[in-house]
């Protein structure tokens, strides 16, 4: 049967990070604010709600997805993934090493957007041309590096060849 | 703010001599990484309330009627609150005159009579969430009379134009000239003089984490305390204070970690004080995040500026004198606290910049217009200054027939200290070397022979240089240098902790700078600790630590110079307690990487967990100045004027048919002065490089000729990415600094001051077969078509 | 910047969907992927009372190749360039859905979603219209075919009844001897061209231009054909190397150029003329190898 709602709030039950999360949403809640004010992982950062700055970027069934311009609602039976996940064992994931070896993060803010981004990059492409890396990152905008650390984490993470060693899957 | 867990990293390298000047990885990254750090937006209090603001959409209208009553109706919201409520709860918001023929200016936080520009804020609705928020937002009825816009500073200076703020009587905010020997003379007889006229574009900072406020009034005692996204805790509060009627003990301001600030951050805001002034007039915490349009329409603005230069020259292009005239167009608002003036006066003031020229006339100008104000955004006036300039000299050069490269070399000042015409305490430099190294680096003649044969098979290429020196260390003397009566007053605290780790406090930010890193790297040094031993703390007013924050490239000056020196007071301490428990003459002893022993004797150490905990526990053992002052110092440092200087270099491919633009090549030489972390300084060049591509190529907050907002989206305001911007060639000079302590100068503005220009030159170089050359910047595609368009291109 | 409220409905089929869309006639919207709606809600210049999310209709989720190229109107952009045999029958496709956002537009967005959604700038309409694709809708009335060449009314605006839903595009069978050419130029990569052109030809056996489309796009309210630049064509021979700028010039000829704020019409037109030479070189080229 279809699934319909009023506009009032309702139970939203996610599947993030490998747990299911539970919270209230309205179906005009954005992920992007049922991941960071309800469930309370505000890893997930928001630039500009207009799905240009990429910032917000999470993984949906392995997908880079900008969470501003999705629904909590919509979401239901999909996989996401924040950056929260990346270093769930307390230690850095290799691609977040890689960021902090080519200084390829400043105030960073926009980092977790770039560093999912680069996952889905790096899972469906293992040895990226720096044509490649440029071109799949362009959606995500940093204003403080001028993104030559940024292109160089992603080759050294790529180089080092161990991104998908430890799926959280 | 801890280090988190990086200090391992430290470990696995192997222990320099000195810390400071070593690549050392960033402490701060991993709670960055892991999405752990606490942004404004991460924060909350129990009870919390969302603000949203009723807005103008007219860039020039008066207020009749404000009905709240369909907002206040709507189930969640709490209040809505008008400029006449705070009226009378805040005072005004004033700038002074900074300098004569400025003018003073003052406004309610929210507008009561008036708008100004389209943004400015005319009501707050408070609510249960930032979703109900603006459905009441949306329910408030404002009645506008529109006013004649005044979307330009032609308009703005006519006779008869509507007045924007009409106590002052006129719309020309400020005006001042500089001449220094006879430019007209020089003119008269000179064999060359070249002209133009640059149009500088409007842009912004536009950090990715916009700006956002949090506020809480404790009702017994009316203090309030204020989360922030500043660049600027202390300068906050003493700014803010008086408009909200607390004593500055009364008002704490709290930064949490920044998602970028480029000066953004640095200026106080109409909702700086109507957020805290809500929160007071409900009683229950108010937040407030700005979304994007807000941030645009709303924020400061910054460089658009129309320029006049000229240069005279002799028959060997030697430059005789320079002349220059530089309008900002001000927006409706003197932004608080730099005012306009912080455009066309500083671009005015590095009008000859590192040009050894006798004669120099300049002349600066701010207009209100019905626009948001401009403030002091990364690279500030010195970036429009500069383009105008260095464009003119490769407009000269083509005139006169000689080398751009070589036209500059040949007016070089050279790279001692000295004092320029403008009377500019140059700290030394490398002003000519740094210009031949970019040349030798990007190939310069080799690109000469590639560019003539792709031009025979129709490619258009082109190279341009754009040699600068930036005044860093911004503090008292380096603005009264640059025509700012104003001054400053920056601090650090150095404490020993009884474990004989060390707590470094300071009134500096860091949102990206990497302080947490590279103050560690001054304070371990100067102590003569291990650097995982040492926290930096920074970002609460309520830090004993008052200083001005970090903008302006003086963060590595001021915060060398007053950790240095606070720490000097407190090794000198280690010194004594150490000798006192080795029975030697403190003067004999060594303190490197947390252990002291007698010069010559390694063996027997003292680690200054010991030496602390003497220092503490040790009662009347302790020498006297431990027991009369403890391991903890406070000092001051206000720094001499510093120049950093370099060449920015670029290669461009302009496609003719489409007019755009292809970025080939960047090359980036910057010197400034002893690198304290040259990993941190290439970050800085390259973040820099880039917002200053987005100046020449892209940025544009552009207005509508009857003042309507053009650029309220990222889709329109548009930011480099990946794809607009090459690889850059990071190379440095090291020629420290003759004044500084440590030698050490800023480095955070100079690429955004250098790039444009050398773009652009790239540019105008590469369409010269057309006999055209470009005259403003963003050089947009249809500008660039309609410019060779003009040229029967 | 966050929407208005509006009821939210998820149907599991295209006549629940379609029933939806019925009742909401009015104010409500379909949304797929998203990635233009939501950015216009947030700033609440859209504020539809009612979304019907089309996103867990499995059957408008299909990729159908079999000769021509069926895909399902809710087919997700990413998915559509993952699939080798779209690719290899619709080059075209894949080279314009290159250009359409980034990846994690590409990820949401739908192909029919862009359709439907007709941004006269965007690349799909122009490229649907270059492959002589059909639209299919369901209404209350039961299914019809749309020619995308009278589909794109307008800015924003297509030939879909408020109460019809776009459930399928369909690409014919391209057939042996296809050439194509695709320009655009844009501010930055990914962002909506300010002008564009998709050139599709089919050649018969002796080598010569049987027929042609020129479609141009982010020139004025709709993407629209070039009929001057492909009567320039038919007949010619793509090898012919004074070709293409005599399509080029065709091209703009009684095209009416739109300005806005941001592009003028004499760019527009400009670079038109620039894009089509460059669309029907690549075009020699891509009938070359094949």
């Amino acid at each position: 049967m279809s699934e319909t709602a009023t506009a009032g709030r309702r139970l939203v039950e996610l599947n993030v990070n490998g747990m299911s999360h539970v919270g209230l949403a309205e179906p005009r809640t954005l992920l992007s604010d049922f991941l960071r004010h309800d469930l309370e992982l505000t890893g997930t950062h928001v630039g500009c709600e207009q799905g240009v700055c990429g910032a917000c970027t999470v993984l949906v069934d392995g997908e880079p997805v900008r969470s501003c311009l999705t629904f909590a609602v919509q979401m239901e039976g999909a996989r996401i993934e924040t950056v929260e996940a990346l270093s769930a064992d307390g230690a850095l994931h290799p691609i977040q090493e890689a960021f902090r070896n080519t200084h390829g993060l400043q105030c960073g803010f926009c980092t977790p957007g770039f560093l999912l981004t680069a996952k889905a990059l790096l899972e469906e492409n293992p040895s990226p041309s720096e044509a490649e890396i440029r071109e799949h990152l362009s959606g995500n905008v940093c204003r403080c590096t001028g993104y030559q650390g940024i292109v160089d984490a992603v080759l050294e993470a790529a180089a080092n060849g161990k991104d998908q060693a430890d799926e959280p899957r | 703010m801890s280090p988190g867990s990086g200090t391992a990293d430290v470990n696995q390298q192997a222990r320099p001599a000195r810390y400071t000047g070593e690549r050392i990885k960033r402490l701060e990254d991993p709670r960055l990484l892991m999405g752990r750090a606490r942004f404004i937006d991460d924060l909350g209090v129990p009870g919390m309330v969302h603000a949203a603001f009723v807005r103008s959409p007219h860039p020039h209208a008066r207020i009749v009627s404000i009905d709240n009553r369909a907002a206040l109706a709507l189930d969640g919201v709490v209040a809505v609150v008008t400029g006449a409520d705070l009226a009378a709860e805040t005072a005004e918001m004033e700038v002074g005159a900074m300098l004569n023929g400025v003018e003073a200016t003052s406004r309610p936080a929210i507008a009561i009579s008036k708008v100004r520009h389209v943004g400015d804020p005319v009501a707050v609705v408070v609510a249960r969430s930032p979703y109900l928020a603006e459905d009441g937002r949306d329910l408030v009825r404002v009645e506008w009379e529109p006013l004649p816009p005044v979307p330009d500073v032609g308009t703005a200076l006519a006779d008869g134009a509507p007045l924007i703020d009409e106590a002052l009587e006129t719309n020309h905010v400020a005006h001042g000239k500089i001449e220094i020997g006879d430019p007209d003379g020089q003119f008269e007889t000179a064999a060359h003089v070249c002209r133009k006229t640059f149009k500088v574009g409007r842009s912004t900072g536009a950090p990715v984490e916009t700006r956002g406020l949090l506020a809480e009034c404790d009702a017994g005692s009316g203090a309030i305390t204020l989360w922030t996204s500043t660049q600027m805790p202390h300068l906050t509060r003493t700014l803010l204070a008086p408009m909200l009627r607390v004593p500055e003990n009364k008002l704490s301001v709290h930064s949490p970690e920044v998602g970028g600030g480029f000066g953004l951050k640095c200026h106080i805001f109409p909702e700086d004080v109507a957020v805290p002034a809500v929160a007071r007039r409900i009683g229950r915490p108010v937040k407030w995040i700005e979304d994007r349009w807000e941030n645009l329409s709303g924020g400061v603005h910054s460089k658009e500026m129309d320029c006049e230069v000229e240069v005279a020259l002799d028959a060997d292009g030697k430059m005789l004198a320079i002349r220059g005239a530089f309008v900002t167009d001000g927006g409706a608002y003197s932004s608080i606290p730099y005012t306009p003036l912080i455009d066309s006066g500083c671009a005015a003031g590095m009008l000859p910049s590192m040009y050894d020229v006798g004669h120099v006339a300049a002349q600066f100008d701010a207009a209100y217009t019905n626009k948001a104000s401009v403030g002091a955004i990364r690279g500030v006036g010195w970036a429009s200054g500069q383009l105008a300039r260095e464009t003119l000299l490769d407009d000269a050069a083509r005139q006169v027939g000689i080398d751009p490269v070589e036209l500059r070399l040949r007016n070089m000042l050279s790279s001692e200290p000295q004092k320029n015409i403008m009377g500019l305490s140059l700290d030394g430099g490398s002003y000519a070397e740094s210009l031949a190294m970019a040349r030798d680096a990007i190939g310069y003649e080799e690109f000469r022979r590639r560019q003539d044969e792709l031009r025979a098979g129709g490619r258009y290429l082109g190279i341009g240089f754009s040699p600068f020196i930036e005044p860093t260390g911004m503090a008292t003397a380096s603005a009264r240098a640059a025509g700012f009566d104003i001054a400053y007053f920056d601090s650090a605290t150095v404490t020993v902790d009884p474990d004989g780790t060390a707590t470094v406090s300071t009134g500096l930010h860091s949102h990206g700078q990497g302080h947490e890193t590279t103050l560690a790297q001054v304070a371990a040094d100067a102590l003569g600790f291990a650097i995982e031993d040492i926290r930096v703390v920074f970002g609460s007013s309520d830090s004993q630590s008052y200083g001005m924050g970090t903008y302006a490239s003086r963060s590595a000056v001021v915060g060398s110079g007053t950790i240095m020196a606070a720490a000097a007071q407190v090794r000198a301490r280690l010194l004594e307690l150490a000798a006192t428990l080795l029975e030697a003459d403190a003067r004999d002893i060594d303190l490197a990487h947390g252990v002291a022993h007698v010069k010559g004797a390694p063996a027997r150490g003292v680690t200054v967990a010991e030496l602390a905990g003497f220092g503490y526990f040790g009662y009347d053992a302790r020498p006297d100045d431990v027991q009369e002052s403890g391991l903890t110092a406070t000092a001051a440092y206000d720094p001499p004027e510093t120049y950093a200087n370099g060449t920015t270099a670029a290669v461009v491919e302009v496609d003719p048919a489409l007019g755009t633009v292809d970025l080939q090549r960047l090359v980036a030489v910057e010197d400034c002065g002893r690198m304290l972390n040259p990993f941190i300084v290439d970050g800085q060049v390259a973040g820099a490089v880039a917002q200053g591509v987005g100046i020449a190529l892209l940025e544009d907050l552009a207005y509508g000729e009857d003042g309507e907002f053009l650029a309220g989206s990222l889709m329109h305001y548009l930011y480099p990415s990946t794809t607009e911007l090459p690889r850059y060639d990071l190379l440095h000079i090291e020629t420290p600094s003759s004044a500084s302590t440590g030698g050490v100068k800023g480095v955070g503005e100079a690429g955004t001051i250098a790039a444009p220009a050398a773009v652009v030159n790239a540019i105008s170089d590469a369409i010269s077969p057309f006999g055209v050359s470009i005259d403003r910047v963003p050089v947009t595609p249809v500008y660039l078509r309609d410019l060779l368009r003009g040229a029967g291109r | 910047m966050k929407p208005a409220p509006f009821a939210y409905y998820a149907p599991e089929t295209a006549a629940e969907a379609v029933s939806l869309l019925q009742e909401h006639a009015v104010d409500g919207k379909v949304i797929a992927g998203g990635q233009s709606l939501v950015p216009m809600m947030n700033m609440r210049l859209a504020r539809p009372t009612a979304l019907i999310d089309v996103g867990r209709v499995a059957e408008l989720a299909g990729i159908a190749v079999e000769g021509g190229v069926a895909i399902g109107a809710a087919a997700k952009q990413a998915r559509v360039l993952r699939e080798d045999a779209v690719a290899e029958r619709l080059p075209l496709l894949v080279a314009a859905l290159r250009h359409v956002g980034h990846p994690a537009n590409r990820a949401r967005g739908t192909i029919g979603g862009s359709i439907a959604h007709a941004d006269p700038a965007a690349e799909l309409p122009a490229v649907a219209i270059a492959l002589g694709a059909e639209l299919v809708a369901v209404g209350p009335d039961g299914t019809r075919t749309i020619p995308a060449d009278e589909f794109f009314l307008t800015y924003y605006t297509t030939a879909l009844g408020p109460d019809e839903l776009l459930v399928e595009v369909r690409f014919p069978d391209p057939g042996g001897s296809r050439a194509w050419g695709f320009r655009e130029v844009a501010r930055r990569h990914g962002d909506f061209a300010m002008a564009g052109v998709a050139v599709t030809a089919s050649c018969g056996a002796g080598g010569t231009v049987e027929s042609a489309r020129v479609v141009l796009f982010g020139i004025a309210d709709a993407p629209q054909r070039a009929a001057a630049a492909e009567q320039r064509m038919v007949g010619a021979s793509p090898a012919d190397p004074a070709l293409a700028a005599e399509v080029a010039a065709a091209a703009t000829a009684g095209v009416e150029f739109a300005s806005d704020p941001y592009v003028s019409a004499a760019y527009r037109e400009d670079a038109v003329a620039a894009l089509v030479e460059r669309a029907v070189q690549e075009s020699a080229k891509t009938m070359e190898e094949a």
